[in-house]
């Protein structure tokens, strides 16, 4: 395979693995810890999991700017939802369970506005999830009156994050096994699972249609708004379990914070991944690695002292290049 | 000496040779024609001339001096100008801005429109166009966007205009039209290329007309040695008696489909006809006569008034989805926009319409390669692996693509709209083939088509559209290019 088109298929790996060699080599005492390649997931996986939404989405020929306030919305609303149970003596885990159960509910169902808002609506996906962007972010700092909404879960809600499976021969840096939690499962689960739909059932092969050219899909008899509405509903329902997330790591919801900006974060990752922005073509594994790179890179910086205020250069540089590497040769 | 020429040029791309050491020479003042089958190296040969690509031995000549272009840039600076068969247009710019487009004359920093409509104004009366500068070009019918591009080519003071199926998209008026402007060009020492499927045009307008047949040079015919049975012999290599497949009557007297007074708002007015199980019916008309929107509106992708009944029960599909399910089927005449999805590979193109029929929840791989495999061999199409995408087979092997993505839906009735548009002449008899063996095997076909002889050759029986409205029926001896033009044109006899 030429430089060109194996670059086009491989670049962001290759980018990927030369960056973690050169942190290897540069910081052997961080990088060679289990511990730092677990963080990188455990601390990524709820951007990430809205990644392989978005990811499926794009591929359709959508996008969602809304996922970070919808995600701090149904984070908070769950959170209402557990204390209200609390309240009432429910057990603890029941209470925690119908939170994560309401903070889906309402995930989902913005997801659905969304894809209403782009099929029947007409509207374009950018102009009608910046709505969402807006009103949703708006509306939880309203309900918490512009500071957070505090869990009243005495452990709880904070176990879905932090339990795990102790690897037996890997040993951290306390010198226990190195214990891989649930929510890192649940990532790479979304993973495999968003892979398989792309690739193995009608409904990924109707998104891709539909995103290459919807036209001729309509033409195909493929139920366009249906497929649209679909993508939209996944991307809710992974917004869902990345606000489980995002609260049960912090116990509570911060109305300004949570989720600020991983509509940038995630779509970045969906483009460094080599899913092209105007849909049609794409790939959840890129995507992974696009997640990944981006957490890397934040990781390496932090460790090697760089003030975080350069962050946003660093990975600004990185989506362009990832951009130019994979950007195909046009068919003549 | 030549104005353009092609010395010994080949081309290779990586496992293909596009050409293979073709000489060819277009002198000042001629209409030149060339022709060949799809893959037989014609674009290819316009790529190099254009200067779009570069030949990989051989030379391109300008007035006997060889030119090594980078681009198209440099050979439009030499008077080379090719008009692609996608015009290459700004929809939502006026005609004066793009004919300007890329040189726009100044006034200090600001652009000068006043000089730009002028200088629009001039080229457009030259090629005989009532068009404003200052329309949208988007609001210009595909013919009008032509002469625009023409015009733009007059602009660079093109001394060789290079014309890909230019007519393809025409009406007959249109194209006639088309037919005399390059008759002007020629008088005033223009030499004119003209790649066309459309034997009957070359002959008519073509000084000179050069065959090409798998990437080399075949012949090149003076105007007196040019009839369509001698160049479709060198196109194809082979005599092409059995152009069309015999009729035998294959219909029921069941009626399948009958449409009654369908209207479409803006489109048509009065759209009557009937379809016999087993029946090939063609539907005449000229562009605009309504022809693709009572399709469209039969399978549910326009709103329609009116009754159509199928099967004997009345039915107003809303979708295509709905009218698939009843076994009708629409393939569309614009094959690269509406009919296809060209970045996707010919396997996910052919089953995509019928999906379900490989899981609901789990696509069924294996099934559904057996499928794939079983449309590629069974109807031929010409591609290394069903793997590749659609846009880098011929327009042939698109059009079986595209036929092989309803069939695969086993349709019981199959509206075609211009089965065999930019298809080469082998193709063509293929499809007509096709449609023969699969009519005589219970299927139904409606078949709208710009071209009478192919409606003549194929159809059981054709209606004729004008305006909106069904104006005639022909049958048997009566479906003869004379009948059918009358009332195509509304002209009594």
């Amino acid at each position: 395979m030429k430089f060109g088109p194996f670059m086009q298929k491989w670049g962001v790996l290759a980018a990927f693995l030369v960056l973690l060699g050169l942190n290897i080599v540069m910081q052997p005492q961080v990088f060679l810890k289990p511990d730092v390649l677990r963080n990188l997931f455990s601390q990524n996986c709820g951007v990430g999991i809205i990644a392989v939404g978005m990811t499926l989405l794009i591929v359709s020929g959508g996008i969602d700017l809304s996922v970070g306030s919808l995600m701090a919305l149904a984070g908070g609303v769950g959170i209402m939802v557990m204390n209200k149970s609390l309240e009432g003596h429910a057990p603890e885990m029941m209470a925690v369970w119908t939170g994560v159960g309401a903070s889906i509910l309402v995930s989902v169902a913005g997801g659905l506005v969304n894809g209403l808002l782009v099929t029947v609506g007409r509207i374009a996906p950018f102009v009608a999830t910046l709505g969402g962007l807006l009103a949703y972010r708006s509306l939880t700092q309203a309900i918490a009156d512009g500071s957070e909404i505090a869990s009243k879960s005495t452990g709880g809600l904070e176990s879905l994050a932090g339990a795990g499976l102790p690897l037996p021969f890997i040993m951290g840096s306390n010198h226990k096994p190195l214990m891989v939690q649930w929510i890192i499962f649940v990532f790479l689960l979304a993973v495999v699972a968003a892979t398989f739909l792309l690739e193995r059932t009608p409904f990924g092969r109707r998104l891709v249609a539909v995103g290459a050219n919807e036209k001729a899909a309509v033409y195909a008899a493929v139920s366009v708004n249906a497929v649209k509405l679909g993508a939209y509903a996944i991307v809710g329902l992974c917004v869902g379990i990345a606000s489980v997330i995002g609260a049960a790591k912090l116990n509570s919801i911060s109305s300004s914070s949570m989720g600020a900006f991983y509509e940038l974060d995630a779509i970045a990752a969906v483009v460094i991944g080599g899913t092209s922005l105007s849909g049609g073509r794409g790939r959840v594994w890129g995507t992974l690695i696009g997640v990944l790179l981006l957490g890397m890179i934040s990781t390496m910086l932090v460790t090697a002292n760089v003030s975080i205020y350069w962050q946003g250069v660093v990975k600004g540089v990185i989506i362009l290049l990832a951009v130019l590497i994979q950007r195909g040769q046009k068919a003549a | 000496m030549a104005r353009l020429e092609a010395r010994n040029v080949s081309k290779s791309y990586p496992g293909v040779l596009a050409l293979d050491g073709v000489s060819i020479a277009f002198e000042p003042g001629e209409i030149h024609g060339v022709i060949g089958e799809n893959g037989a190296g014609k674009s290819t040969l316009m790529k190099l001339l254009s200067g779009v690509e570069r030949p990989t031995e051989g030379a391109i000549l300008v007035e006997d001096s060889e030119v090594h272009w980078h681009g198209v840039r440099e050979s439009i600076d030499a008077g080379v100008v090719m008009i692609h068969q996608e015009l290459n247009l700004v929809g939502t710019l006026t005609v004066a801005e793009n004919i300007a487009l890329g040189r726009e004359p100044r006034k200090g920093l600001a652009l000068d429109h006043k000089s730009a409509r002028e200088t629009a104004k001039r080229l457009l009366t030259e090629v005989r166009a009532d068009i404003s500068p200052d329309t949208m070009l988007e609001d210009l019918s595909i013919a009008g966007q032509q002469l625009v591009e023409i015009a733009k080519a007059l602009s660079y003071e093109a001394k060789v205009l290079i014309m890909d199926e230019p007519t393809a998209v025409l009406s007959e008026r249109e194209t006639t039209a088309l037919l005399d402007l390059m008759e002007r060009l020629k008088s005033r020492g223009t030499t004119v290329v003209f790649i066309s499927h459309i034997l009957e045009q070359l002959i008519q307008v073509c000084d000179r007309i050069t065959v090409l047949r798998d990437g080399q040079f075949v012949a090149t015919l003076p105007k007196g040695e040019c009839d369509e049975a001698t160049l479709a012999k060198l196109m194809v290599g082979r005599e092409l008696a059995d152009y069309y497949p015999t009729k035998t009557p294959s219909w029921k007297e069941e009626v399948v489909l009958d449409v009654q007074g369908l209207q479409v708002p803006g489109h048509t007015k009065d759209v009557n006809f009937q379809v016999r199980r087993g029946e090939i019916v063609g539907i005449a008309g000229l562009v605009g006569a309504g022809r693709t929107e009572a399709a469209e509106a039969i399978v549910g992708l326009r709103k329609s008034a009116g009754s159509i009944s199928y099967e004997g029960k009345p039915v107003h599909f809303t979708s295509p989805r709905q009218a698939l399910e009843a076994g009708i089927a629409y393939v569309s005449e614009d094959r690269k926009l509406l009919g296809l999805h060209l970045t996707r590979s010919v396997g996910e193109n052919i089953t995509l319409a019928n999906l379900r029929a490989y899981g609901s929840l789990l696509l069924d791989r294996k099934k559904e390669q057996q499928h794939i495999e079983h449309w590629v061999k069974e109807i031929q199409i010409k591609v290394s692996s069903p793997d590749v995408d659609v846009q880098t087979l011929s327009g042939g092997n698109q059009q079986k693509v595209s036929l092989s993505k309803w069939l695969d839906t086993q349709p019981k009735l199959l509206v075609l709209d211009e089965p065999t548009r930019g298809v080469d002449v082998g193709t063509k008899s293929e499809i007509y083939y096709l449609v023969r063996k699969l009519a005589a095997e219970g299927m139904t076909f409606v078949v709208i088509s710009s071209e009478m002889p192919e409606l003549i050759g194929l159809c059981d029986r054709t209606v004729v559209l004008r305006e909106g409205r069904t104006v005639g029926e022909l049958t048997g001896e009566d479906m003869t290019e004379e009948k059918m033009m009358m009332l195509v044109a509304g002209v009594d006899a």
